[in-house]
């Protein structure tokens, strides 16, 4: 069993050590498919083991239960989703041997963050993200990109190192309550006599660290211009797990803080960076002219709803927010991977330039709309029923003007997404005369695989109907952030 | 040890300490950054020896050789390499003065002192009464971040607020385990030649590392 | 201890009278050398200063009584200052309390003199070399409080004497690493107030680059003898206070004449050897435009307040 757990780590080293080493064509186009379905593979097999039986432990570092086994499922299909989608047809550009290099070892550090039991690994892991995707980031080599790299290493250290003071605090705090450790499992569970002045600082900065990496506001400001300037593929993975990630590390961060000083500290800090990420992504969404800015600032939008479902706290809240965060995390790389198609097909991924792309691009303008409704939340898929979940529970907990808030918020968002969607898909197509000869003929294909399209947005919209063996992990996963088993 | 030798052992590395970091505020040649940074490290593994001689605690030795090698040598002389790749000797503009800059300085160390009020009357001690420099190390390591826009002065601010936080680390609690210390040097290092990479990518392509250059996107 | 006490201060303030020009001319003449000049010899600043005193003050049209009075006020401030830093011994004069705030209140007393002397005149230099001075001062006086204040944490008093006596009791605490970081601050303080390089050059010649000599432009005579003297004597009082912090040994601790006699001695090679480094220093350096000297202050500023927060985290910890 210990031999699952470590499987993806294994599997993702080998993978980008291969890679690096061997170069070869095949590996250089499945690399990351390969790392990420065997993430996929993993998650699912620990899921079913921590279902029936006890938490798997390896190496007194690792330490798999309900959680980390869904989080590294999400890791998996997300990835999954993004790298084959992300696959070049056979007339574009090859990636090359550094990017599949970089994207596997993205994936192991992805799976190796959701897998820590110790919160320095953890710490190690996201911050090993952060250096794994720096190049990935800059890889057009552009203006742009370079400068999207720089603050995004800059502000992503800067914030990432902000966290690794606050774990060194509650170390201290472990090591004055006469028991050394940084193990989330003996934090939570082991009845440690924290002090709390000294918890509180150093719970403060730890979630101020891992906002930032989550690109909560007002430490968002590398977003949307990381997300934008790096490629398809990478931005369907940095916005659709890797901020989910960071929103992992927040909340079992929260577990160890909530016990010692109950709950007002964390909810206030969340609440405050839950309700300014929807007010800064609400405020900026229309003014947009990029596709992918407007996904990234869709993304922040996201991750403050996030925030705000931990504020609430409960099983509801924090099931319905992993609910959300599987749901997000496809539709947000499927959006991007069709963005990126857009781009090979176009040239441009500038909004005012994508017009009538329904009838033009059915190929690439279908699944738009289909990834787009996802993301709206619109009913069948899941992120209406996970959006709908978190509201209620805020309201139960005790957070309802805030909710109201969000509520509207949320609308604005609507208009603002929905408007500049319709002015890409539908309408006619603008009256150059390029465009009215390539109306006449409209190009059906999807430039890409569609099958991870079909399937993720599949998945999205069946998963908030099925019942069964998902909602009771996501049960499990919420109870023992709560203090449970 | 005797503990007033110890007490007055880690007062000079922790003075030493936040002396180079007021220098390296106070001036604005990227030369002199370089081997502030390496005095620093210097200052940083002695600390952590003294801590380590006085706990009897090899490991932390062993640690204290770990933190001279990499901030004592190597990370000044990749930041000195990227420098010279930049061309660059001097901030030229930063956005405060320096008389500004070093009255922040003031503030910052009060503040710093405010901040760590209750972990020094949590365990009383002369490594905790060291802590608010620790701290301060941290909070100039953000005014460097935030004030300068010449490339190299960034990671010059990045590295002063590493050097803050591991000296935190040190004198709180000994050191986080080993594991994480390791993973955690190996993780700043790579961040520095990362940095130093996109450094020269910023020189070929702009004609110097000038933050200002990167103004193209916003909203 | 009155008679003592009293015996000291005028042993002190006369010591200083006598010795602050043949410090002044010894730091000359180790810079001459150190140019490749003769040099004017050790002797020069009495010579003029005789020759000062031998000729007619000659007055301005529109001064004011300020031109005649001013000048005294400063030669008397600074006697006073001679006698509250302990330069020879450290018991402390009865009649004014030698607490630190009472000595850098009577130094702006005579630097506030020197400026209204400048001012009386009319002239613009004169002006000019008063509002340098002014923003100089202000600029200083912090400085010279939070050092001095941080030597005192150890000690617990702020009484210049007792801090002094402090050092020489305890060896430690002169070599402790807050001592130093505190003494280098003072010294930039006090070469900032004194008009040293590379503040102020005191032997240049171009009126715009001048701050004190500007002031002391429009005096002759008498006046102009009793500025200089005055000056001087600053400059001996101030590095006699560095080097009292600095080397305490030698300083008398009870008035006999031998502790008298060792003490004169002692503080004669204690400014002997701080002037010439001084004097050594200020051949390299070039004087700094006006608008950098803030900068140079707010560092020493930051450099004692980091003494002072360091030497709280010693006490405490």
């Amino acid at each position: 069993m210990a031999a699952l757990v470590l499987l993806p780590l294994v599997a993702c080293l080998v993978l980008a050590a291969l890679t690096a080493s061997r170069r070869s064509p095949w590996l250089c186009r499945f690399g990351g498919l390969a790392a990420a379905a065997t993430a996929l593979g993993s998650g699912i097999a620990l899921s079913a083991a921590v279902l029936d039986g006890p938490p798997l432990t390896a190496g007194g570092l690792l330490r798999v239960d309900a959680l980390s086994a869904f989080m590294l499922a999400v890791v998996g299909a997300v990835g999954l989703t993004a790298t084959w989608g992300g696959l070049p047809t056979a007339d574009a550009p090859q990636q090359d041997w550094l990017f599949s290099t970089l994207v596997a070892l993205f994936l192991g550090a992805m799976s190796l963050a959701v897998l820590a039991d110790n919160l320095g690994v953890l710490w190690i892991a996201v911050e090993a993200t952060t250096i794994a995707t720096a190049f990935l980031v800059g890889h057009h080599r552009t203006r742009r990109s370079l400068e999207a790299a720089w603050k995004y290493v800059v502000l992503g250290s800067v914030g990432v190192a902000i966290a690794f003071l606050g774990l060194v605090l509650v170390y201290a705090a472990t090591v004055a309550a006469g028991r050394p450790t940084l193990s989330w499992i003996v934090l939570t569970q082991g009845h440690l006599a924290l002090d709390p002045s000294l918890l509180k600082v150093a719970g403060a900065l730890a979630i101020l660290g891992f906002a930032t990496k989550a690109g909560l506001a007002p430490m968002h400001s590398w977003l949307p211009d990381a997300h934008s300037q790096a490629p398809a593929p990478v931005s369907g993975l940095m916005s659709g797990v890797l901020l989910s990630v960071a929103f992992y590390a927040i909340l079992r961060v929260q577990a160890v803080v909530n016990p010692v000083l109950g709950p007002s500290l964390m909810r206030g800090l969340l609440v405050t960076a839950g309700l300014l990420s929807l007010t800064v992504a609400g405020g900026l969404i229309l003014r947009q002219r990029d596709l992918k800015r407007m996904l990234a600032y869709s993304s922040i939008e996201h991750m403050g709803l996030l925030a705000l479902a931990a504020a609430a706290g409960g099983t509801l809240a924090i099931a319905a927010a992993l609910l959300h965060v599987l749901g997000h995390g496809l539709a947000k790389s499927s959006l991007f991977v069709v963005s990126g198609r857009i781009l090979t097909a176009e040239g441009t991924t500038k909004i005012a330039d994508l017009r009538g792309l329904l009838t033009r691009r059915p190929g690439v303008a279908v699944p738009y709309l289909a990834g787009m409704a996802a993301l709206l939340g619109l009913p069948p898929f899941s992120l209406f029923f996970s959006e709908v979940a978190i509201v209620v529970a805020g309201f139960q907990r005790g957070l309802g003007w805030v909710m109201a808030v969000a509520v509207v918020l949320l609308l604005v968002l609507f208009a603002g997404l929905a408007r500049h969607s319709a002015t890409m898909t539908l309408g006619t197509s603008g009256d150059t005369p390029a465009r009215v000869a390539s109306a006449a003929s409209p190009d059906p294909a999807s430039h890409g695989p569609r099958a991870p399209l079909v399937l993720a947005l599949g998945v999205t919209a069946v998963i908030g109907f099925t019942a069964g063996p998902l909602s009771t992990l996501l049960q499990q996963a919420a109870t023992i952030l709560a203090g449970g088993r | 040890m005797p503990a007033s030798v110890f007490a007055q052992l880690v007062g000079l590395s922790a003075g030493v300490l936040l002396l180079t970091s007021v220098l390296l505020v106070w001036k604005r040649s990227l030369i002199a950054a370089a081997r502030l940074l390496a005095v620093q490290g210097f200052a940083l593994a002695a600390l952590v020896a003294v801590i380590g001689v006085n706990d009897h605690d090899s490991q932390l030795i062993a640690v204290a050789g770990l933190v001279l090698v990499l901030k004592g040598f190597v990370l000044p002389w990749v930041l000195d390499r990227s420098r010279v790749r930049t061309g660059a000797v001097r901030e030229e503009t930063p956005l405060l003065n320096t008389t500004a800059a070093l009255l922040a300085l003031s503030l910052l160390t009060m503040l710093a002192y405010l901040v760590s009020q209750p972990l020094r009357v949590l365990v009383p001690g002369p490594t905790t009464a060291a802590v608010p420099v620790g701290i301060s190390l941290v909070l100039y390591g953000f005014l460097l971040l935030t004030t300068r826009r010449h490339a190299i002065s960034q990671l010059v601010g990045f590295l002063v607020l590493d050097n803050g936080i591991a000296t935190v680390a040190f004198l709180t609690s000994g050191g986080v385990p080993f594991v994480v210390e390791l993973g955690a040097s190996l993780d700043v290092l790579l961040v520095v030649l990362i940095l130093r990479v996109l450094t020269s990518r910023m020189t070929a392509k702009f004609g110097g590392a000038d933050l200002d250059e990167l103004m193209e996107l916003r909203d | 201890m009155n008679a003592g006490a009293v015996v000291l201060a005028a042993v002190q303030v006369t010591a200083m009278a006598i010795l602050s020009p043949l410090l002044v001319g010894l730091m000359r003449q180790v810079r001459a050398r150190l140019e490749g000049r003769v040099g004017a010899g050790v002797l020069q600043p009495w010579r003029d200063l005789r020759k000062l005193f031998a000729k007619e003050s000659l007055q301005a049209d529109g001064t004011s009584w300020v031109m005649a009075v001013g000048p005294v006020v400063l030669v008397a401030s600074s006697a006073l200052v001679c006698v509250l830093v302990p330069l020879v011994g450290t018991v402390a004069f009865p009649f004014v309390p030698d607490d630190l705030f009472v000595m850098v209140s009577v130094l702006l007393l005579g630097t506030v003199a020197l400026a209204l002397v400048g001012l009386d005149s009319g002239s613009a230099f004169g002006g000019m070399g008063s509002s340098r001075h002014m923003t100089i001062a202000a600029l200083v006086e912090p400085t010279v409080l939070v050092s001095v204040y941080a030597l005192s944490i150890p000690v617990g008093s702020s009484a210049l004497s007792a801090i002094v006596h402090g050092r020489l009791v305890d060896p430690a605490s002169v070599a402790a690493p807050v001592s130093l970081l505190a003494l280098v601050a003072l010294f930039v303080a006090v070469v900032a107030e004194t008009g040293r390089m590379p503040v102020d050059n005191p032997s240049t010649h171009l009126e715009l680059t001048m701050i004190h000599e500007a002031m002391v432009l429009e005096s002759s005579g008498r006046d102009l003898a009793w500025l200089e003297l005055g000056s001087w004597m600053r400059l001996g009082a101030l590095l006699g206070l560095v080097a009292s912090l600095l080397a305490p040994w030698g300083i008398a601790s009870s008035v006999t004449l031998v502790t008298l006699v060792v003490g004169v001695l002692a503080l004669v090679v204690k400014l002997a050897v701080l002037g010439s480094a001084l004097a050594a220093g200020e051949v390299f350096l070039a004087k700094l435009r006006l608008f950098r000297v803030p900068e140079l202050l707010a560092g020493s500023f930051v450099l004692a307040f980091v003494a002072v927060s360091a030497s709280y985290l010693v006490v405490q910890g």
